[in-house]
Parts: structure tokens; C-alpha cells; sequence
């Protein structure tokens, strides 16, 4: 067992790797945590995440852009991949399950992999269709998995119409099923419009979003 | 609308007022061209993909959109994802109902090792360029100057590799991103030289436009190494092949990049379009003197909201830039949606109409 000072380090050295976009100090410290008894689920969480959470913050900053950012996504990544199978028992049960995708029309996934990102490392289960997903599969993935969410990417404006449209018809099948939508040309109003249940600015706040969505839907008894 | 006005008199046609504008003369009014392409298609009850697969629909489509909505600028070819087809990848020509432009189905260049081998196409035969030759000879036809569509090397880049394939290479392997820039920008001087060699003495100008260099992807630093000297050098090519005008669309959210846009050469004058996130007074505090502005309608407000709201930002716009020094083109901030509302289209020429006369 890591005494707490060493914790300490080797949590700080996890979320400096993570922001540093340091790809090999993340793995090396990522394989000392596990040697030295940290709990991998606090590495994740006060390591990676933390440190992913201040990555959002320098991006909101205008002093990362997405090619910092995706450097960062890589680092974080390959320190779940090592951290995330020791996840034990209580913990490692998810926080919910989300179906994920760019709609139909729309190739540009940049932002929704960003998205997909914040929900692996807050333990969600994603259910990532990709780009340009035809609007039956987003019908067919949640019924199919019973996810909470379905969380639905746009950049065109041509594209962002086919929301309201899949929306209805994941309502239509499932009226408990929680929508989520973002991109470049939505706002909070057009979400509304739309009849989304929730709106992703940006990657960090997706995921804040999507738990208080859960949380709702609990507390109203639906889940 | 119901308020009845006596509708002010046009005195020059379309030619004569964009000639105005290069000439660095006054028109009767400010020019009005929508940047509208796919809609066009839809506009005359033709597919969408014909005006990009089709020079001769592409072509009639737009000329018959401007004939009705009584817009300016005539008809060009070309789209945003071009780069990808042209060195060897596929792409997909929008066929949905919520497509509007081609995007690049399998990217030819992802790896380093591709970039390696990734070779010059030829104008002639490489991707739409068929296409895009076929428009120029009916623009050609029918007497109306030919809009040479450039290749804007980074974006065309971030269309051969994948634009997050391309942001990491620019962070760890940035040699590999100046390689696939260098071979972009040789081509993107082909084509011009393409251009020039078959339509000889003939008037034309050249379209550039940026999109991923936009700061919701890359900083101004990165625009700084990756973008501004293959850009700078590509104009300054343009324009000393013989072209006098640059017509330049500046996509998305590139305030932090304006310092550098600055940096390069536009012609004598050129259009500089903009899209709502860079402000027009903006764009006339660093282009104004030397340019013409264009822009910078929301396309998502075309597309979305009420006739009024189109009408209210056409007025602002028409307020902040009517009296640019080198002129102003009320524009759509970006290409304008095929699903507008044609009657959002019909009130930005209104507010032209009632707005944008110059007495």
C-alpha cells in the first residue's frame, strides 16, 4: 500500500501526464500506481479525470485547441486502458449507459469522440455508433442496450435538422429515453425547439449534464 | 411584409456592380451574393449532388437561383472537403435529406508512410476537377469571368489525412504535416497554372476559403506554422500568375488568426468573406482599407428562425459595413442551408433593396 505522500505524487504525476499530453509518463505511472497498491479507480478519477478536467478548462481558456486536446484524450486513454481492468466491485458499477453518434449527413466527429472521451473516464458505458449514423440505429441502439442517454452530434446545419426527427422517434419507441445534443450550431434554445432533455456545450459539460439528467429521471421515478 | 414602398431603381446589372467593386468603385448598391450552392439544386428540382456532379445542372441551377432571387455574383463550382478525392480518396456526394455538400468518405493519405507516397495528381483527371473545367467552360460560354476554385492547402490537408490525424502529426510528427502541406499547396499551383494555360486572356478570378483553420481547432500559433506560409505562398502564386482578384472565404471563429490573415495578399482589390464570428467592423478595422468585405449572415438563423430575425441581422450588417472603404457584399456567413426558408433568402435581398442603396 502506497504510503500517502507517494499517492499523492503519483496521482499529481497522472493528471501532469494527462495535461502535459504526456503519453509515457501516463503509462509508467499508470503501471506505479497499480504496483504500489493506489486504488485504480482513484487514479482514475483523481488522476486522469482530474487532469482532463482542467484540459476542458484550458481549451474553454483559449490556451488549448483541439490538437492539444486530442494529444491529452491519447495520454488519458492509454492510462485507462491500464487502470480500467482493475477497477474493482462497487466501483467499477456504471453510472449509467449512453448511445453516442454524429447524425445521418454529418461526417464530423472531432467533438463527439471529445464527448465520448469524458463519458468513458466518468464510467459511464458508451455505445459509440460513429459518423453519419443513420437515424433508425440510434432507435435500435438504445432499445437494444436500454440506455439512459442517447447523445446526438451535429456540426452542418443541414444535419442538425435530422435531430428533432430522431428524436421523435427514440420517444416514440422509448418516451423514458434522456436526449442529449451538441455541436457547433446548437444552442441551448434549439435544443429546447427540439425537444432535447439536455445540452452538451462542450465535452466537459456533457458529461455534469448527463448525470443531472439521470438524477432527474431517478428522482422521478422513471428509472 | 405588408408595408408598401416604392421599390428604389437598380442602375447597374450584376456585372456591372461586382465590376464596380473590383474597379474600387462605388455601385448603386451594395452587392448582394448569398453563397448558396446545394440550394440552388433544390431550388429548380434538381438533386443536390448535381450541382456538384453536373457542371451543366450546376451551372443553370445557379444561374436560375439568381435570376429569381435577384442576387448578385453569378455562378462557381466548387465545396469545403475538396482535397480528399482529388489525391485518390472517395467521396460521398450528398444524397439525404440532411446532407448539403460532398464530404470525403475514405481519406487517402492517413498514415505518414501514405503521405510518402502520395503523389501530384493531374489536374485534368484528378477528382472534380473534370467537373470544375466543364463549369469554367460554361461560364466561359456564356461570357462571364471564370471563378478558379483554389485548393486551400490546410484544409485540403486535413481532407487527405483526416483533420485529427492531422492536429496530431502537427503535434508530434509536424514534419509529416509540412510534407502533405508542401505536396497540397504544388498542386493547388497546378491548378492554376491549369487554368491559365487553357483559358488564355480570358477574365477570372480564384476562390480560397479556410474552415479547419478555424480557432475552434488550432491556435494562432499553429496558424502561424501550419497555415500562413502555404496559404501566403499559394496567393502570392494567384496573383502573380496574372489573376488580379482573390476572392477569400475566412471561415468560422478565426479572430485570434486575423493578425496573420493580414500577412497575405488578396489582389487589387480582393473579397474577403467572413462568417458571424468575426465581426464585420473587426474585419474592416484589418482588412477594410484594402478589401472588400463580405459576409456575415449565421446560416443557422437562415435555416431557422423567423423571416424578422434574417432581416434585423441584414440591417445590422448592412449598417456596420455599407460604407466599408473598399465596399461591402452582404453574404451568408457561410454556405446558406438547403433547407432555408426561401423566403429568409427573398428578405436579405430586401434588406439590400431597402438598405442598401447608396445615394
Amino acid at each position: 500500500m502506497a504510503d500517502e505522500a507517494r499517492k499523492k505524487e503519483t496521482l499529481k504525476a497522472l493528471y501532469d501526464g494527462v495535461v502535459e499530453f504526456d503519453e509515457d509518463k501516463v503509462v509508467e505511472y499508470s503501471k506505479t500506481a497499480l504496483d504500489e497498491g493506489v486504488d485504480a479507480y482513484e487514479a482514475i478519477m483523481d488522476g486522469l479525470a482530474a487532469g482532463m478536467e482542467h484540459v476542458g478548462e484550458l481549451y474553454a481558456n483559449q490556451e488549448y485547441f483541439v490538437p492539444e486536446v486530442l494529444m491529452c484524450s491519447d495520454a488519458l486513454y492509454a492510462g485507462l486502458d491500464i487502470l480500467k481492468p482493475h477497477v474493482s466491485g462497487k466501483e467499477s458499477k456504471v453510472k449509467g449507459q449512453v448511445v453516442i453518434g454524429t447524425v445521418e449527413g454529418d461526417v464530423h466527429d472531432i467533438g463527439k469522440n471529445l464527448v465520448k472521451m469524458m463519458f468513458d473516464v466518468a464510467g459511464f458505458t458508451v455505445h459509440d455508433l460513429g459518423r453519419d449514423v443513420k437515424l433508425e440505429r440510434f432507435v435500435e441502439e438504445q432499445l437494444k442496450t436500454d440506455s439512459e442517454i442517447v447523445a446526438l452530434s451535429a456540426l452542418m446545419t443541414t444535419s442538425m435538422l435530422a435531430m428533432p426527427k430522431v428524436i421523435e422517434m427514440i420517444k416514440a419507441r422509448n418516451p423514458n429515453a434522456l436526449i442529449m445534443v451538441g455541436g457547433a450550431p446548437i444552442s441551448q434554445e434549439v435544443a429546447d425547439n427540439y425537444g432535447a432533455d439536455g445540452y452538451a456545450k462542450n465535452a466537459a459539460n456533457a458529461v455534469q449534464e448527463a448525470i443531472q439528467m439521470i438524477s432527474r429521471l431517478r428522482e422521478m421515478g422513471r428509472a | 411584409m405588408s408595408e408598401q414602398k416604392k421599390p428604389r431603381q437598380e442602375t447597374m446589372t450584376s456585372a456591372e456592380r461586382m465590376g464596380a467593386i473590383l474597379m474600387r468603385q462605388r455601385p448603386d448598391r451594395i452587392p448582394f451574393m448569398p453563397f448558396i450552392f446545394g440550394y440552388c439544386a433544390r431550388n429548380v428540382g434538381y438533386p443536390i449532388h448535381a450541382v456538384y456532379d453536373d457542371a451543366e445542372k450546376s451551372f443553370w441551377a445557379q444561374m436560375w437561383t439568381a435570376e429569381m432571387y435577384g442576387y448578385d455574383g453569378g455562378a462557381m463550382y466548387g465545396y469545403a472537403s475538396m482535397g480528399g478525392w482529388e489525391f485518390g480518396g472517395e467521396i460521398k456526394m450528398p444524397q439525404s435529406e440532411w446532407e448539403q455538400a460532398p464530404v470525403v468518405k475514405s481519406f487517402p493519405a492517413p498514415t505518414p508512410e501514405a503521405v510518402d507516397a502520395l503523389e501530384i495528381p493531374d489536374v485534368e483527371t484528378a477528382g472534380c476537377y473534370p467537373i470544375a473545367i466543364e463549369f469554367a467552360k460554361m461560364q466561359q460560354k456564356f461570357g462571364m469571368p471564370i471563378m478558379v476554385m483554389g485548393m486551400s492547402p490546410f484544409t485540403s490537408a486535413g481532407n487527405i489525412s483526416e483533420v485529427d490525424v492531422l492536429c496530431r502529426w502537427m503535434m508530434k510528427k509536424p514534419e509529416v504535416a509540412h510534407k502533405l502541406l508542401r505536396k497540397v499547396t504544388i498542386f493547388a499551383k497546378n491548378v492554376i497554372d491549369y487554368f491559365i494555360e487553357h483559358f488564355p486572356n480570358y477574365p477570372m478570378m480564384a476562390f480560397t476559403g479556410e474552415a479547419t483553420s478555424a480557432n475552434q481547432i488550432i491556435s494562432p500559433k499553429q496558424f502561424e506554422e501550419f497555415v500562413l506560409p502555404y496559404m501566403k505562398e499559394f496567393h502570392d502564386y494567384i496573383l502573380q500568375s496574372g489573376i488580379r482578384n482573390i476572392f477569400c472565404h475566412i471561415c468560422g471563429e478565426q479572430n485570434l488568426n486575423l493578425p496573420y490573415w493580414a500577412q497575405m495578399e488578396y489582389g487589387d482589390p480582393g473579397i474577403l468573406s467572413f462568417g458571424h464570428e468575426v465581426d464585420l467592423t473587426t474585419a474592416i478595422k484589418y482588412f477594410g482599407d484594402k478589401h472588400a468585405i463580405a459576409g456575415n449572415i449565421e446560416p443557422q438563423i437562415i435555416q431557422n428562425r423567423p423571416w424578422q430575425e434574417v432581416y434585423e441581422l441584414c440591417r445590422i450588417a448592412i449598417e456596420k459595413a455599407k460604407d466599408a472603404p473598399s465596399g461591402y457584399l452582404l453574404m451568408a456567413g457561410c454556405e446558406v442551408p438547403v433547407q432555408a426558408p426561401p423566403y429568409n433568402i427573398y428578405v436579405m435581398k430586401k434588406a439590400v433593396m431597402d438598405l442598401g442603396f447608396y445615394d
